[in-house]
């Protein structure tokens, strides 16, 4: 069933970074992943070379609409991780796997603010 | 892994409404029964993934496809326009059946690429898309998708 409780509200930059997240994943994929650019290329007669460029104008449009101090620390994070958002699970941050405080992690209107990991300072997305 | 295995009755619709693009790709996404906000953020995502070229395989089958961080697991689900859709697909010819497969960016057990190559290999199977015009329950699909071992 769909949740009958009215949607919790999300930081507008939580949705930007999850876009931006979900993007770079596309763009890993074809990039590094060959059985998926293959896919792309004789399933859906998609030129890989094409997408990586129209994902990458996305992507950067995107990073250009976050705020001064979201970039900056995106820019922190982004060259080393492949994530930079992370979901939190059941408490746990999957990006290192350590608990988060339940202050962070089990309040239902948790992604209202923008929170980063104190472990791996990742973004972070808690899955309600 | 069985295709059968990841499709349930709530998630097949036998008679798409919509008749635009993003219409019925959100009529998919509400198949799922996420909240409101991992839905505006899915079919922006599955939106610049047809920005890149059209899901649409040919044959009156459509394959709209992503990863995203709003699902936990990999989910699946069918709709089905009788009449038809306009979704560019690559013979041009309207779109009949949507496979909607939407994956986590990160799986243990990653299934995304097999599922998509064996909903693309079902599909193409030439006297599906005539099958699947002639089920008349959801229930029929998945005993389709069990008679084929899909």
């Amino acid at each position: 069933m769909k949740p009958s409780s009215p949607t919790p509200p999300m930081h507008p930059q939580l949705m930007i970074l999850l876009e931006l997240q979900d993007l770079r994943a596309k763009y890993r994929e074809l990039e590094r992943d060959e059985a998926s650019a293959a896919v792309e290329r004789e399933v859906f007669n998609v030129d890989p070379d094409e997408a990586l460029t129209g994902l990458g104008e996305a992507i950067e449009k995107l990073e250009n609409s976050l705020s001064a101090p979201v970039r900056a620390r995106y820019d922190r994070i982004s060259p080393n991780r492949d994530r930079v958002v992370v979901p939190v699970l059941r408490g746990v941050c999957y990006g290192c796997f350590v608990s988060i405080p339940t202050a962070t992690a089990g309040d239902q209107e948790v992604n209202q603010v923008l929170q980063g990991c104190e472990s791996c300072g990742s973004f972070i997305y808690v899955v309600t | 892994m069985k295709l059968r295995d990841l499709f349930t009755p709530d998630t097949v619709k036998l008679e798409i409404d919509s008749d635009s693009k993003d219409e019925i790709l959100k009529e998919l996404i509400e198949l799922l029964e996420l909240d409101d906000k991992s839905e505006a953020i899915l079919f922006k995502t599955l939106k610049r993934r047809e920005n890149l070229g059209s899901t649409g395989i040919g044959k009156g089958i459509a394959i709209p496809h992503c990863r995203s961080l709003v699902v936990e697991e990999t989910r699946l689900a069918y709709g089905r326009k009788s009449n038809g859709a306009e979704f560019q697909a690559i013979d041009g010819e309207p779109v009949h059946h949507f496979f909607l497969i939407v994956a986590p960016p990160l799986e243990v057990s990653n299934q995304y690429l097999p599922i998509l190559g064996k909903i693309a290999q079902f599909a193409k199977d030439p006297d599906i898309p005539e099958k699947l015009l002639q089920i008349d329950s959801p229930d029929a699909f998945l005993t389709l998708l069990e008679e084929r071992g899909a």
